[in-house]
């Protein structure tokens, strides 16, 4: 027996981020093998294939660049283990979940490409980057690729734009049934199935990998105000829950929003930064053409982070508790005027202008 | 858990190391060779202010004097001596009933116990006119093994509380702090000692890993809280400083044993101990029964966040050692910082440990005076949580010392 000094006197407790990441990637996979089935189910055989290819490409594509770029910065070591593979097969499963089934594979390949390696390895890889690598991906294909993934989607009608269209007088039916499994043709191969979705996130606060502050602050601030936007044009609570059911919200507080690396570190700071992403969501959702929104609003709470990072300076419970009521007040009343705004109560022109710009 | 509660207090040998971190000169007034009295002044040790006498903690023969480790890992001189185990003691000057507040002062600097500082955020015993709040913790804590055994305490309930009488006369605020599960039998023993003395008692539930002594004191003292205590008119003491006191007074000695917890997976057995003072650990050891049979093994002295890591075993407990960790070492990565945010959260002082890590990577001054890097206490539960285990103290420690 030797005796020796290397360790720090410090007895740890028994969380591990390695654990944490690997009970992600087990969660996304899962999510993915039955978003697969359900694509087989309510859309057709052949988008199902596509979408399983796009998984599988996605993947290997992820793969490949970390390993290049390992090998170009020697650095392959890491590799030796699953466990450097687990974060780009999350991000490239992000990437495929979050397109539709009928994406081009080419498009999936850039969108890949970009969220790996200008969106992640140029900011020094794990931990380092500033925004969400597959979002960044996913922005891209959106913007960039607007004609092919219309296409790709088909004239399905996702219920939010639904949803948008019944404000405009138009009326449609919603199957509570359906939104809940997700039994319609939605944006994305991976955000339509909401129970699956919710056993998810269940499970992940249950065992801490995601922050339970930045989730509940965002679903609540979304409930809170769609549920008020709602009461302004006439609904209650069904537009909340087609709002907190579908268009992302759920994959987003899944997996998006609550990924440590690029969410703020103090807890006053993360009540802001969800209260801000659902505010942003709401706002494009009720006032933009663009109804899948979330998208920008979480690569803006993500530019907002290292900011937000650098100017707390402390943290206690009263400055908490106030946050906490600042931003039920903002909530409710970005809700309000959101509201206003949504019936042309306020500004009509202003409304106009939003129309004519989108 | 410890269930055993054992004494060890007849080693064959002591060795009493005469410097350390406060004391840098020591001068022996015995030789090599010469008998000694249990009691006995066998040295001086001070600096530039103070001088204190070394006590011999048994009866015997002084064998020689060698640079030996000490308990904080530096090599200092200590005196050894052979243990008669007739247990000869000098005699000694006693206290009866009520002792003013300036008679305990001057015995404590007399006993040279009135600078013993224990490891984590337990202050001295330095009972100067300042001082208007005493706060004893009660509880045994040595993570991840926590003491549920009060057998210490069921044994000298009298003399702690005594103890506790004597710090907190003369209207200072007397706060204990208490497991909130702690059992029944010691409790009442320690209350029913401490009889119509004026004390609030303070719950606590110790098993979660909270810094609670901290967020404890901050609440009662109301005011921003420092590295030192004594700066915010404090003491915070554990149960057996307040048995040295009462020891000191009434039995006209600094007791010769110390009550230490013996943890960890490296040794055969884990106990709590009453050993006497100058035992070196192996001897702890063999009591235990031995090491397991591992490759790499950790000598932790201390609070399980913030103590130190010895490089053998050969080192004496002293009256500053009350816990030992003896474990297997565990090659542990770091990894990268997820910024989760769980070290913020954590923090009983407050500040963001995360973000003064990151000033302290991007060398910005001005950013970790702004983020009140100096509050940190040094508890250590930021790394502790950590699950990049990271050594996220040690950052802030770093820190700290660019901006001093
Ligand atoms: S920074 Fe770390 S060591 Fe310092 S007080 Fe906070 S938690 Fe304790
Ligand atoms: S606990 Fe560790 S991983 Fe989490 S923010 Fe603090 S330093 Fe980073």
């Amino acid at each position: 027996m030797e005796f020796t000094t290397k360790k720090a006197p410090i007895v740890n407790n028994s969380s591990r981020s390695y654990k944490r990441s690997l009970l992600l990637h087990f969660t996304l996979i899962f999510v993915t093998l039955v978003s697969l089935g359900l694509q087989f189910y309510v859309n057709s055989l052949e988008n199902a294939f596509n979408a399983l290819v796009m998984v599988v490409v996605s993947v290997i594509v992820a793969m490949t660049l970390e390993l290049f770029y390992a090998l170009g910065e020697k650095n392959v070591r890491k590799f030796e283990q699953y466990k450097g593979f687990v974060e780009p097969i999350n991000i490239a499963l992000i990437i495929a979940l979050l397109l539709p089934a009928a994406t081009p594979i080419f498009v999936l390949i850039l969108a890949t490409v970009i969220a790996i390696y200008p969106a992640k390895l140029v900011y020094g890889g794990s931990g380092y980057y500033i925004f969400n690598p597959a979002l960044v991906g996913v922005l891209f294909a959106q913007i960039s690729f607007k004609e092919a993934l219309t296409t790709a989607v088909g004239d399905n009608l996702t219920p939010l734009m639904m949803l948008k269209e019944t404000m405009y007088g138009t009326t449609h039916n919603f199957d509570l049934l359906q939104l809940l499994t997700g039994n319609y043709i939605g944006l994305a191969i991976g955000t339509t199935c909401a129970l699956l979705l919710i056993v998810s996130l269940v499970y992940l606060c249950i065992s801490k990998v995601v922050d339970l502050k930045i989730v509940f602050t965002f679903l609540l601030s979304m409930a809170l105000m769609s549920l008020i936007i709602g009461w302004f044009n006439g609904y209650w609570i069904n537009f909340m829950i087609v709002n907190l059911l579908t268009g992302f919200t759920l994959f987003a507080a899944t997996f998006l929003i609550s990924d440590s690396v690029t969410s703020p570190t103090s807890r006053e700071t993360k009540i802001l930064y969800a209260v801000i992403i659902a505010l942003m969501t709401m706002a494009v959702r009720v006032l933009g053409n663009q109804v899948e929104g979330i998208v920008f609003a979480i690569l803006l709470g993500n530019m907002l982070t290292p900011w937000m990072n650098r100017t707390v300076k402390r943290s206690s419970k009263k400055s908490f508790l106030t946050t906490i009521a600042v931003a039920l007040v903002i909530v409710i009343l970005a809700g309000v005027g959101l509201g206003l705004l949504s019936q042309n109560m306020i500004y009509p022109e202003l409304t106009n202008i939003m129309e004519v710009l989108s | 858990m410890l269930t055993e509660y054992k004494k060890l207090l007849s080693p064959n040998k002591v060795h009493l190391p005469l410097t350390d971190s406060f004391y840098k000169i020591a001068t022996a007034v015995v030789k090599a060779g010469e008998k000694v009295l249990r009691g006995q002044i066998i040295a001086y040790k001070e600096n530039d202010l103070v001088k204190t006498p070394i006590f011999s903690t048994v009866s015997g023969t002084v064998v020689e004097f060698k640079q030996m480790r000490d308990r904080y890992n530096k090599i200092v001189d200590h005196i050894i001596i052979e243990n008669d185990k007739q247990n000869e003691d000098v005699e000694y000057k006693t206290f009866d009933g009520e002792v003013p507040t300036s008679v305990v002062i001057s015995q404590l600097t007399k006993h040279g116990v009135n600078i013993l500082d224990v490891d984590g955020i337990y202050t001295s015993l330095k009972l100067d006119s300042s001082i208007n709040k005493v706060f004893v913790n009660i509880i045994n804590v040595n993570e991840p093994f926590i003491s549920t055994d009060y057998s210490y305490l069921l044994e000298y309930a009298k003399e702690v509380a005594d103890g506790i009488k004597l710090l907190g006369q003369g209207k200072k605020e007397v706060h204990v702090i208490l497991d909130k599960y702690m059992p029944a039998e010691p409790k009442e023993a320690l209350i029913e000692n401490l009889g119509d003395f004026d004390y609030k008692l303070i719950l606590v539930n110790s098993s979660k890993v909270s810094g609670y002594d901290y967020s404890e004191i901050k609440k009662i003292v109301k005011e921003k809280i420092t590295n030192d205590l004594h700066d915010n008119g404090v003491i915070y003491i554990t149960a057996e400083t307040c048995k040295v006191v009462s020891d000191v007074l009434r039995k006209g000695h600094a007791p010769f044993e110390r009550h230490i917890l013996v943890t960890g997976d490296g040794v055969k057995d884990n106990a709590e101990f009453e050993v006497t003072v100058g035992t070196p650990l192996y001897y702890v050891v063999e009591d235990l029964g031995g090491y397991q049979d591992i490759e790499n093994m950790n000598v932790h002295v201390g609070d399980y966040l913030t103590g130190v890591q010895l490089s053998d075993d050969t080192f004496s407990i002293t009256e500053t050692v009350d816990a030992v960790d003896l474990s297997e070492f565990h090659e542990e990565p770091e990894e990268i910082c997820i910024k989760c945010g769980e070290c913020n959260d954590v923090c009983p002082a407050g500040i963001l440990p995360q973000n003064i890590m990151d000033a302290e990577l991007r060398e910005l001054n001005l950013r970790i005076v702004d983020l009140h890097t100096d509050e940190c206490i040094e508890c250590g539960l930021c790394s502790y949580v950590c699950p990049s285990k990271i050594n996220v103290l040690e950052w802030v420690r770093r820190a700290k010392r660019r901006t001093n």
